[in-house]
C-alpha cells in the first residue's frame, strides 16, 4: 500500500484568497461574517453570510467568466494548489492522475439565476415580446454537480477518474478520503481534490432559513454571530468558498523531489441511518476511530482537532461527547477549535478548507481559535481554544471532522511526514 | 447589426480573428464550431430577439452570409416582417 502525501494546497474562502492569508486571518481570530447582500436582506433582514474574500472571476482567464461561481471558486483554489505542488498541465502520467470533488448544491447560482430569469420574463410578458423559455444553452453544463471536477480535469488534462461526491457538509472530506484510498491502493498515483460551494443566493438562503439552523445576529458584534461550543450559540452562518489539495503517492513525490506538506494517513466514514439532521455519538465515534486506527496512532498522539462545530444546540454537545469517547483521558490535552466561527459553514467546501487549516496548524505549530467562544457551555467542556490562537505548539498529527445532514460522518487524520 | 453581434461574440468568446470575417466567401464550417459552440452562438441572438431559433443543424452547411440571412428571415417572421433593433450588448 502506498503512503499518500500532501504536496499542494490552495483556497479561496471567506478568510482569504490564498492559504497563507486565510490561515493568518484565522490565527488573528478575524471573523468574515457580515449582513447578507440586498437581494437576500430584502426578504431576510437578519440574514448573515460569509462571502468569499475575492471575486473568483477576476482571478481567472476571461473564458471562465460565465461558468457557475462554484466552479470558478474551485479553479482559483486549484491554481494555488497546483502551483505549490509544482504540478503543471498535461502531466506525462495523466492517466494515473484523478480529480476528486465535493460539493453540496452543485450549480446553485446557475439554478437561481435561471429561475429568476424565467419568472421575471413571465411577469413581464405583457410588456415584452420575449418567450420565457429562452435560456443559455450551457445552463445544464454549468449547473451539473460535476462541473467543477470536469472543468479541472479538462483545464489540466487529467485522464484519471473525475468523481464528484455530494454528501452535504461532508462532501469534500469524502472526496479527500476516496482519493486517499485510490492512491493508497494503487489505482492512481496522484489526485487533485477539490471542495467548493457557492450558494449565497436568495433561493438557497430562503431554504436554509426555513430549516431554523441559521445564527441570529450578535447585537454587540455582528461578525461574531456564529459561536460554536458557546452557551449563547444560535446556529451557523452560511459561507462560500473552495479548497484544493494535491495528493501524491510517496514514490511519485519522491521521484520528482517535491516538497511534502504532510501525510494523509487516516480516513473513517460511517452513516447514522437514523435521522435527517440529528447527529449520533455512536457513528461519529466509529468514523473517528477508523481514521485513528488506519493512521496507526493512539488518540494521545493527535494534538489538534478541527471540529465540525456548527454552533447548533445539539450538534456541539454530541460532538463533545464523541470526542470524549474516542480520546478518553487524552481528550483533556487535545486542542480543538471550530474555525466555522470565522469562515462560516462552507458546506461542500468545509471539509477540505478545514483539513487545509489543520495541516497548516500542524506545520506552523499554531492553533486557530474558536474565535467567538466567550461564554463556555458546561456541556461542551473540552479545550476549544477560546478567543485567541496558540503558538509554539508541538503538533505531530491532526484530525478534521465533518458530519453531514443525512447522517454521514467523516474523519480525516494527517501527520508530519518523516 | 446581426452580423456585428455574431462576429463580436465569436471574436471575443471563441478567439476567432476579426479579419476572418472580411472574407466574402466565408463558410460557417470554416469557423471550426462544434454543435455546442453553435447553440452558444445562436443564444447571443435568441437572448436579444426573445425566442428560440429553429433547427441549429441547418447552419453548418451554409456560407456565413447565408446563415446571417436565414437568421434575419426567422427574426422577421416573428416580427411581422420587421427587423427590430437588437442591442450590441448582451443581457445575459
Amino acid at each position: 500500500m502506498a503512503r499518500v502525501l500532501i504536496t499542494g494546497m490552495g483556497t479561496l474562502c471567506p478568510l482569504g484568497a490564498d492559504t497563507n492569508s486565510a490561515f493568518n486571518a484565522a490565527l488573528a481570530g478575524l471573523c468574515a461574517i457580515r449582513p447578507a447582500q440586498p437581494d437576500i436582506a430584502k426578504w431576510l433582514p437578519q440574514g448573515l453570510v460569509a462571502p468569499a474574500a475575492a471575486e473568483p472571476d477576476l482571478l481567472l482567464d476571461k473564458k471562465y467568466a460565465a461558468i457557475d461561481r462554484a466552479t470558478q471558486l474551485a479553479l482559483v483554489a486549484v491554481q494555488e494548489a497546483m502551483s505549490e505542488a509544482n504540478f503543471g498541465a498535461l502531466p506525462e502520467d495523466s492517466e494515473r492522475v484523478g480529480v476528486y470533488a465535493g460539493i453540496g448544491f452543485g450549480g446553485a447560482q446557475t439554478v437561481d439565476t435561471l429561475y429568476q430569469r424565467f419568472y421575471t420574463s413571465v411577469a413581464n410578458a405583457a410588456n415584452e415580446k420575449r418567450n420565457p423559455v429562452v435560456m443559455h444553452p450551457l445552463s445544464v453544463p454549468r449547473m451539473m454537480a460535476n462541473a467543477p471536477a470536469a472543468m479541472v480535469s479538462m483545464h489540466y488534462g487529467l485522464n484519471g477518474p473525475s468523481h464528484t461526491y455530494s454528501v452535504a457538509c461532508a462532501s469534500s472530506a469524502v472526496a479527500i478520503g476516496e482519493a486517499f484510498r485510490a492512491i493508497r491502493d494503487g489505482y492512481l498515483d496522484a489526485a487533485v481534490v477539490i471542495g467548493t460551494e457557492a450558494m449565497l443566493t436568495p433561493g438557497s438562503m430562503l431554504a436554509w432559513n426555513a430549516l431554523r439552523v441559521m445564527a441570529k445576529p450578535d447585537v454587540h458584534d455582528l461578525s461574531h454571530s456564529c459561536r460554536p461550543f458557546a452557551k449563547n450559540r444560535t446556529g451557523f452562518v452560511l459561507g462560500e468558498g473552495a479548497g484544493a489539495i494535491v495528493l501524491e503517492s510517496e514514490a511519485r513525490a519522491k521521484a520528482r523531489g517535491q516538497e511534502v506538506l504532510g501525510e494523509l494517513c487516516g480516513y473513517g466514514c460511517s452513516s447514522d441511518a437514523n435521522h435527517l439532521t440529528a447527529p449520533s455519538v455512536v457513528q461519529q465515534v466509529r468514523a473517528m476511530r477508523q481514521a485513528i486506527e488506519e493512521a496507526d496512532l493512539m488518540p494521545a498522539q493527535i494534538q489538534y482537532l478541527n471540529a465540525h462545530g456548527t454552533a447548533t444546540e445539539v450538534g456541539d454537545v454530541v460532538e463533545t461527547q464523541s470526542i470524549r469517547t474516542v480520546f478518553g483521558a487524552a481528550a483533556e490535552k487535545l486542542m480543538i477549535s471550530s474555525t466555522k466561527s470565522m469562515h462560516g459553514h462552507l458546506i461542500g467546501a468545509s471539509g477540505i478548507v478545514e483539513f487545509i487549516i489543520s495541516v497548516m496548524a500542524m506545520n506552523r505549530g499554531a492553533i486557530p481559535p474558536t474565535a467567538t467562544l466567550d461564554v463556555a457551555d458546561p456541556k461542551c467542556d473540552l479545550d476549544y481554544v477560546p478567543l485567541t490562537a496558540r503558538f509554539d505548539c508541538a503538533i505531530n498529527a491532526v484530525m478534521s471532522n465533518s458530519f453531514a445532514f443525512g447522517g454521514s460522518n467523516v474523519s480525516l487524520v494527517a501527520r508530519r511526514y518523516a | 447589426m446581426l452580423k456585428e453581434i455574431i462576429k463580436n461574440y465569436l471574436v471575443d468568446s471563441k478567439s476567432i480573428p476579426a479579419e476572418t470575417f472580411d472574407a466574402q466567401d466565408l463558410r460557417v464550417s470554416d469557423l471550426g464550431m462544434d454543435s455546442l459552440d453553435m447553440v452558444e452562438m445562436l443564444f447571443e441572438v435568441e437572448d436579444r430577439c426573445g425566442f428560440q431559433l429553429s433547427d441549429p443543424t441547418r447552419y453548418p452547411t451554409m456560407s456565413f452570409a447565408e446563415m446571417i440571412a436565414a437568421i434575419e428571415a426567422e427574426i422577421r417572421e416573428h416580427n411581422n416582417g420587421e427587423l427590430p433593433e437588437l442591442s450590441l450588448e448582451a443581457s445575459k
